[in-house]
């Protein structure tokens, strides 16, 4: 697996992943409108105009590209970021590459952008996601009661967050290549 | 967006948009140490007037943000901001600053943020407005709890405060709860 920075050329690949129901689901854009090329660019051009927001592509170890994975919210004067993820790609959900993907995403975060604090919210019925998030080391936090829509219907986000002293205690505690 | 631009009135105070005018208060409000200790801007150097004024610019310019200056007996007090407003799920994010100190613990920000919340629910029609405050802002805390805001989560050194990492609450209030207060 590896990450790379979202070019343009990835931009229909977007497009067909975020408006597959099954991703869209879990995605906070799930009681959006459907994206279109023009409103992708649209974003990739403000994701790349903004200086808090950083966006790779996960790629397998073929080249194949199989979701993306950001980081937003960077605030500088006070070490933190949220990160947010997806495998566009079904056929890879469950095989590790988003844990694999988030444990580089965040020794980045933590020793080369000198960040303190990594957070993320989801879904609170999202068992999978949770799973691989405590798995990279995130804690839980908190409730947001009915913190978004989904299908019309309120559902409750669980806070979590990784401290980097808690990632370099992990980081160091075990060898499986983090 | 929606219905902006709104004036509020409520019982011990008037809220009116931010205006231009406003700047230079603003800026004597947030660079005061007291008021700064418990800004996220504490790590900030201090606001310059151009900056204070392209704060206000863009917080006019933004759908997602309305600002009103918060006046008891016509003289402006501190602001109060619905940030992040997001139509499709229906929820907002709260900040309140009382910028002139002899105006603290009177029950004007209790007040002003009764009135926004009524604002929020009845005519932005949300469902959920939440905020994030330091862990040891009790009296800060303590007006949220009266107006209806709950515990919901406890952000470990979200942020720093003179340089050392600050834990801070997040609070949510949602509009059926709202709606169930006697006092509101």
């Amino acid at each position: 697996m590896r990450l790379r920075p979202v070019a343009e050329p990835d931009l229909p690949l977007f497009v067909r992943w975020l408006n597959d129901h099954e991703v869209r689901y879990w995605l906070s854009m799930a009681d959006g409108p459907g994206l279109t090329l023009e409103s992708e660019r649209e974003w990739f051009d403000e994701m790349r105009a903004d200086p808090a927001t950083v966006a790779w592509c996960i790629e397998t170890e073929d080249g194949l590209p199989i979701g993306n994975l950001g980081l937003h919210a960077i605030d500088e004067a006070h070490g933190r970021a949220t990160l947010g993820i997806f495998i566009g790609e079904k056929a890879y959900w469950g095989r590790g590459y988003g844990t694999e993907a988030i444990r580089q995403v965040l020794s980045y975060g933590f020793r080369e952008m000198d960040l303190r604090r990594i957070a993320l919210g989801t879904d609170e019925d999202n068992a999978r996601g949770i799973r691989c998030y405590e798995k990279c080391g995130f804690v839980r936090e908190g409730l947001l009661r009915a913190h978004r829509l989904r299908g019309g219907e309120p559902v409750n986000a669980v806070a979590m967050a990784v401290l980097r002293e808690e990632w370099e205690r992990g980081a160091l505690g075990d060898h499986d290549g983090r | 967006m929606m219905a902006a631009e709104a004036v509020l009135e409520a019982a011990t105070v008037r809220l009116r948009p931010l205006a231009r005018r406003d700047v230079p208060l603003l800026l004597r409000w947030t660079n005061d140490p007291g008021v700064r200790h418990w800004l996220h801007r504490s790590e900030s150097p201090p606001a310059t007037l151009e900056l204070a004024q392209a704060r206000v610019e863009e917080m006019r310019r933004d759908p997602r943000t309305l600002a009103w200056c918060i006046e008891a007996g016509g003289r402006p007090i501190g602001d109060v901001r619905l940030l992040e407003i997001d139509t499709t799920h229906g929820r907002a994010e709260l900040g309140i600053a009382i910028g002139e100190k002899d105006s603290w613990d009177r029950g004007y920000g209790t007040d002003a943020i009764r009135r926004v919340l009524r604002f929020a629910f009845q005519e932005l029609g949300l469902r959920r407005v939440w905020l994030i405050t330091d862990a040891d802002n009790a009296r800060g805390i303590r007006c949220y709890q009266k107006c209806g805001f709950v515990q919901e989560g406890f952000l470990r050194g979200h942020r720093l405060r003179y340089g050392r990492p600050l834990d801070m609450l997040a609070m949510g209030v949602l509009r059926e709860e709202w709606e169930a207060q006697p006092s509101r």
